[in-house]
Protein backbone atom coordinates (compact mmCIF):
# COMPACT_ATOMS: atom_id res chain seq x y z
CA UNK A 1 0.00 0.00 0.00
CA UNK A 2 1.34 3.27 -1.03
CA UNK A 3 0.15 6.73 0.48
CA UNK A 4 0.14 10.14 -0.96
CA UNK A 5 -0.72 12.81 0.90
CA UNK A 6 -1.50 15.77 -1.43
CA UNK A 7 -0.91 18.50 0.86
CA UNK A 8 2.46 17.93 0.20
CA UNK A 9 2.00 19.32 -3.27
CA UNK A 10 -0.21 22.82 -1.84
CA UNK A 11 -3.24 23.33 -0.25
CA UNK A 12 -4.67 25.23 -3.30
CA UNK A 13 -4.65 22.69 -5.91
CA UNK A 14 -5.93 24.38 -9.24
CA UNK A 15 -4.16 24.57 -12.45
CA UNK A 16 -3.52 21.74 -14.92
CA UNK A 17 0.26 22.59 -15.26
CA UNK A 18 0.24 22.16 -11.36
CA UNK A 19 -1.38 19.03 -11.97
CA UNK A 20 0.81 17.61 -14.13
CA UNK A 21 3.70 18.30 -12.69
CA UNK A 22 2.43 16.77 -9.07
CA UNK A 23 1.81 13.60 -11.18
CA UNK A 24 5.13 13.25 -13.24
CA UNK A 25 7.01 14.25 -9.18
CA UNK A 26 5.04 11.23 -7.72
CA UNK A 27 5.51 9.02 -10.90
CA UNK A 28 9.34 9.71 -10.26
CA UNK A 29 9.53 9.18 -6.22
CA UNK A 30 6.22 8.18 -4.64
CA UNK A 31 4.23 6.12 -6.89
CA UNK A 32 4.90 1.89 -7.08
CA UNK A 33 5.72 0.43 -10.35
CA UNK A 34 3.55 -2.20 -10.20
CA UNK A 35 -0.37 -1.32 -10.77
CA UNK A 36 -2.12 -3.63 -8.64
CA UNK A 37 -0.72 -1.84 -5.39
CA UNK A 38 -3.04 -0.14 -3.37
CA UNK A 39 -2.80 3.16 -3.59
CA UNK A 40 -4.18 5.64 -0.76
CA UNK A 41 -4.91 9.31 -1.47
CA UNK A 42 -5.21 11.43 1.54
CA UNK A 43 -6.99 15.05 1.06
CA UNK A 44 -6.43 16.23 4.58
CA UNK A 45 -5.06 19.59 4.15
CA UNK A 46 -6.41 20.67 1.08
CA UNK A 47 -8.31 23.52 0.93
CA UNK A 48 -9.30 24.30 -2.41
CA UNK A 49 -8.92 21.30 -5.00
CA UNK A 50 -10.09 22.03 -8.57
CA UNK A 51 -11.20 19.63 -11.95
CA UNK A 52 -8.80 20.96 -14.16
CA UNK A 53 -6.13 19.67 -11.45
CA UNK A 54 -7.50 17.03 -10.20
CA UNK A 55 -7.76 15.57 -13.89
CA UNK A 56 -4.39 16.01 -14.66
CA UNK A 57 -2.98 13.97 -11.31
CA UNK A 58 -6.53 11.37 -10.27
CA UNK A 59 -7.49 11.02 -13.19
CA UNK A 60 -4.21 9.54 -14.42
CA UNK A 61 -3.61 7.81 -11.02
CA UNK A 62 -6.90 5.94 -11.59
CA UNK A 63 -5.96 5.48 -15.10
CA UNK A 64 -2.70 3.64 -14.03
CA UNK A 65 -3.74 1.88 -10.58
CA UNK A 66 -6.16 -0.53 -10.46
CA UNK A 67 -7.14 0.33 -6.55
CA UNK A 68 -6.98 3.77 -5.69
CA UNK A 69 -8.62 4.66 -2.81
CA UNK A 70 -9.69 8.21 -1.65
CA UNK A 71 -9.22 9.54 2.31
CA UNK A 72 -10.33 12.46 4.34
CA UNK A 73 -12.37 14.13 1.27
CA UNK A 74 -14.76 16.48 3.68
CA UNK A 75 -13.66 19.19 1.90
CA UNK A 76 -16.72 21.19 0.15
CA UNK A 77 -14.21 21.52 -3.12
CA UNK A 78 -13.03 18.08 -2.63
CA UNK A 79 -15.99 16.69 -2.77
CA UNK A 80 -17.49 18.97 -5.45
CA UNK A 81 -14.41 18.12 -7.93
CA UNK A 82 -14.41 14.41 -7.07
CA UNK A 83 -18.36 14.39 -8.36
CA UNK A 84 -17.23 15.66 -11.38
CA UNK A 85 -14.35 13.76 -13.46
CA UNK B 1 -27.40 41.53 -11.88
CA UNK B 2 -26.28 44.84 -13.90
CA UNK B 3 -22.81 45.19 -15.33
CA UNK B 4 -21.24 48.08 -17.38
CA UNK B 5 -19.86 46.23 -20.78
CA UNK B 6 -18.13 49.81 -22.09
CA UNK B 7 -15.74 50.54 -18.38
CA UNK B 8 -12.96 48.16 -19.78
CA UNK B 9 -10.09 47.63 -17.40
CA UNK B 10 -10.29 49.63 -14.71
CA UNK B 11 -6.76 49.47 -13.68
CA UNK B 12 -3.29 47.74 -14.52
CA UNK B 13 -2.65 46.39 -11.14
CA UNK B 14 -5.91 44.07 -11.15
CA UNK B 15 -4.35 41.98 -14.48
CA UNK B 16 -2.77 38.91 -14.25
CA UNK B 17 0.02 38.73 -16.80
CA UNK B 18 1.03 34.89 -16.10
CA UNK B 19 -0.35 32.24 -14.22
CA UNK B 20 1.71 32.54 -11.45
CA UNK B 21 0.67 35.84 -10.82
CA UNK B 22 -3.00 34.43 -10.98
CA UNK B 23 -2.38 31.87 -8.23
CA UNK B 24 -0.65 34.46 -6.33
CA UNK B 25 -3.35 36.51 -6.22
CA UNK B 26 -5.96 33.95 -5.75
CA UNK B 27 -3.99 32.19 -2.74
CA UNK B 28 -4.01 35.94 -1.33
CA UNK B 29 -7.90 36.75 -1.93
CA UNK B 30 -8.94 33.17 -0.30
CA UNK B 31 -6.29 34.52 3.45
CA UNK B 32 -8.37 37.33 3.25
CA UNK B 33 -11.92 35.42 2.89
CA UNK B 34 -10.59 33.44 5.94
CA UNK B 35 -9.72 36.31 7.82
CA UNK B 36 -13.57 37.49 7.19
CA UNK B 37 -16.05 37.21 10.83
CA UNK B 38 -18.33 35.41 8.57
CA UNK B 39 -15.84 32.92 6.88
CA UNK B 40 -17.25 29.66 6.05
CA UNK B 41 -15.05 27.06 4.75
CA UNK B 42 -18.04 24.79 2.72
CA UNK B 43 -18.68 28.07 0.64
CA UNK B 44 -15.88 29.60 0.52
CA UNK B 45 -13.14 27.08 -0.79
CA UNK B 46 -15.90 26.02 -3.55
CA UNK B 47 -16.11 29.42 -4.72
CA UNK B 48 -12.20 29.72 -4.97
CA UNK B 49 -11.94 26.57 -7.02
CA UNK B 50 -14.81 28.28 -9.54
CA UNK B 51 -12.55 31.61 -9.57
CA UNK B 52 -9.51 29.16 -10.06
CA UNK B 53 -11.49 26.91 -12.72
CA UNK B 54 -12.62 29.73 -14.79
CA UNK B 55 -9.33 31.82 -14.27
CA UNK B 56 -7.15 28.96 -15.52
CA UNK B 57 -9.61 28.23 -18.71
CA UNK B 58 -8.02 31.74 -19.83
CA UNK B 59 -4.54 30.14 -19.84
CA UNK B 60 -5.18 26.63 -21.23
CA UNK B 61 -7.12 28.26 -24.28
CA UNK B 62 -5.08 31.19 -25.03
CA UNK B 63 -1.46 31.38 -24.77
CA UNK B 64 -0.32 32.40 -28.14
CA UNK B 65 -3.22 33.60 -28.80
CA UNK B 66 -4.14 36.93 -27.32
CA UNK B 67 -5.29 39.57 -28.86
CA UNK B 68 -3.32 42.07 -27.36
CA UNK B 69 -3.45 42.03 -23.61
CA UNK B 70 -1.77 39.00 -22.08
CA UNK B 71 -3.02 37.43 -19.11
CA UNK B 72 -6.61 38.09 -17.49
CA UNK B 73 -8.40 40.89 -15.34
CA UNK B 74 -9.27 39.38 -11.92
CA UNK B 75 -10.41 41.62 -8.95
CA UNK B 76 -13.31 40.75 -6.14
CA UNK B 77 -15.23 43.78 -4.32
CA UNK B 78 -15.50 41.99 -1.13
CA UNK B 79 -17.82 44.75 -0.10
CA UNK B 80 -20.32 44.02 -3.16
CA UNK B 81 -19.52 40.34 -2.91
CA UNK B 82 -18.88 40.32 -6.95
CA UNK B 83 -15.70 38.62 -8.80
CA UNK B 84 -14.61 39.54 -12.02
CA UNK B 85 -12.55 37.84 -14.33
CA UNK B 86 -11.80 38.77 -17.73
CA UNK B 87 -9.45 37.96 -20.77
CA UNK B 88 -8.72 39.05 -24.44
CA UNK B 89 -8.31 36.07 -25.49
CA UNK B 90 -9.34 33.97 -28.57
CA UNK B 91 -13.51 33.39 -26.79
CA UNK B 92 -15.53 30.21 -26.91
CA UNK B 93 -16.39 29.57 -30.33
CA UNK B 94 -13.24 30.00 -31.36
CA UNK B 95 -11.78 27.39 -29.25
CA UNK B 96 -13.99 24.89 -29.58
CA UNK B 97 -15.19 25.20 -33.22
CA UNK B 98 -11.71 23.23 -34.57
CA UNK B 99 -13.37 19.99 -32.87
CA UNK B 100 -16.78 20.40 -33.28
CA UNK B 101 -16.59 22.41 -37.06
CA UNK B 102 -20.59 22.11 -36.99
CA UNK B 103 -20.79 25.06 -34.64
CA UNK B 104 -22.54 28.03 -36.19
CA UNK B 105 -21.89 30.63 -33.37
CA UNK B 106 -20.63 32.28 -29.95
CA UNK B 107 -24.11 30.89 -28.41
CA UNK B 108 -24.12 27.25 -29.67
CA UNK B 109 -20.43 27.22 -28.95
CA UNK B 110 -21.23 28.50 -25.49
CA UNK B 111 -24.10 26.60 -24.64
CA UNK B 112 -22.27 23.21 -25.97
CA UNK B 113 -19.33 24.43 -23.74
CA UNK B 114 -21.19 24.48 -20.80
CA UNK B 115 -23.37 21.37 -21.03
CA UNK B 116 -21.09 18.80 -22.93
CA UNK B 117 -17.99 17.22 -22.32
CA UNK B 118 -15.59 18.93 -24.75
CA UNK B 119 -12.78 20.99 -25.57
CA UNK B 120 -10.82 22.78 -27.85
CA UNK B 121 -7.66 21.02 -26.56
CA UNK B 122 -8.35 17.34 -28.04
CA UNK B 123 -7.14 15.24 -28.18
CA UNK B 124 -6.83 16.32 -24.59
CA UNK B 125 -9.22 14.45 -22.05
CA UNK B 126 -10.68 17.52 -20.84
CA UNK B 127 -13.88 19.51 -20.67
CA UNK B 128 -15.07 19.22 -16.82
CA UNK B 129 -14.50 22.98 -16.02
CA UNK B 130 -17.82 24.79 -17.29
CA UNK B 131 -19.79 21.65 -15.40
CA UNK B 132 -18.09 22.33 -12.46
CA UNK B 133 -18.63 25.87 -11.99
CA UNK B 134 -22.44 25.59 -12.84
CA UNK B 135 -23.07 22.37 -10.23
CA UNK B 136 -21.31 24.68 -7.67
CA UNK B 137 -23.02 27.81 -8.10
CA UNK B 138 -26.08 26.02 -8.18
CA UNK B 139 -25.46 24.17 -4.90
CA UNK B 140 -24.18 27.76 -3.60
CA UNK B 141 -27.33 29.72 -5.22
CA UNK B 142 -24.16 31.66 -6.56
CA UNK B 143 -25.08 33.95 -9.84
CA UNK B 144 -22.50 33.67 -12.42
CA UNK B 145 -22.63 35.65 -15.72
CA UNK B 146 -19.96 34.40 -18.39
CA UNK B 147 -19.82 35.92 -22.07
CA UNK B 148 -17.64 35.46 -25.38
CA UNK B 149 -18.60 36.73 -28.55
CA UNK B 150 -22.60 38.25 -28.51
CA UNK B 151 -23.62 35.28 -26.30
CA UNK B 152 -24.15 34.79 -22.58
CA UNK B 153 -24.40 31.99 -20.19
CA UNK B 154 -26.34 33.17 -17.09
CA UNK B 155 -26.32 30.80 -13.74
CA UNK B 156 -29.26 32.75 -11.84
CA UNK B 157 -31.78 31.19 -8.97
CA UNK B 158 -29.97 27.65 -9.38
CA UNK B 159 -31.14 28.01 -13.31
CA UNK B 160 -28.51 27.88 -16.35
CA UNK B 161 -29.80 29.40 -18.97
CA UNK B 162 -28.02 30.82 -22.78
CA UNK B 163 -29.07 34.27 -24.37
CA UNK B 164 -27.49 36.51 -26.95
CA UNK B 165 -25.93 39.84 -26.02
CA UNK B 166 -26.27 43.03 -28.22
CA UNK B 167 -22.54 43.84 -28.62
CA UNK B 168 -19.40 41.41 -29.28
CA UNK B 169 -17.22 40.49 -26.17
CA UNK B 170 -13.72 40.11 -27.88
CA UNK B 171 -13.01 37.16 -25.41
CA UNK B 172 -14.52 36.29 -22.11
CA UNK B 173 -16.02 38.03 -18.84
CA UNK B 174 -17.03 36.32 -16.13
CA UNK B 175 -19.03 37.80 -13.34
CA UNK B 176 -19.69 36.33 -9.78
CA UNK B 177 -21.93 37.11 -7.21
CA UNK B 178 -21.26 34.97 -4.17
Amino acid sequence: MTQIKLKQFGEMLISRPAGREAWLVAKAYSLPPKEKDEILVDFEGVLVLTPSWADEFLTKLKEKYIDVKYLNTSNASVRATLEVI
Amino acid sequence: MEYETDQGFSGEQEICPSRDVFQARIDKVRQEFETATAFKADRIYPLIAVVGEIGNNSFDHNLGKWRDIAGIYFDVDFENKTIVLADRGQGIFSSIKNVRPDIANDLEAIEIAFTEKISGRYPEKRGNGLKFVTKVAQNLGLEIILRSGDAMAKIENKILSFKNTDDNMKGVLAVIKY
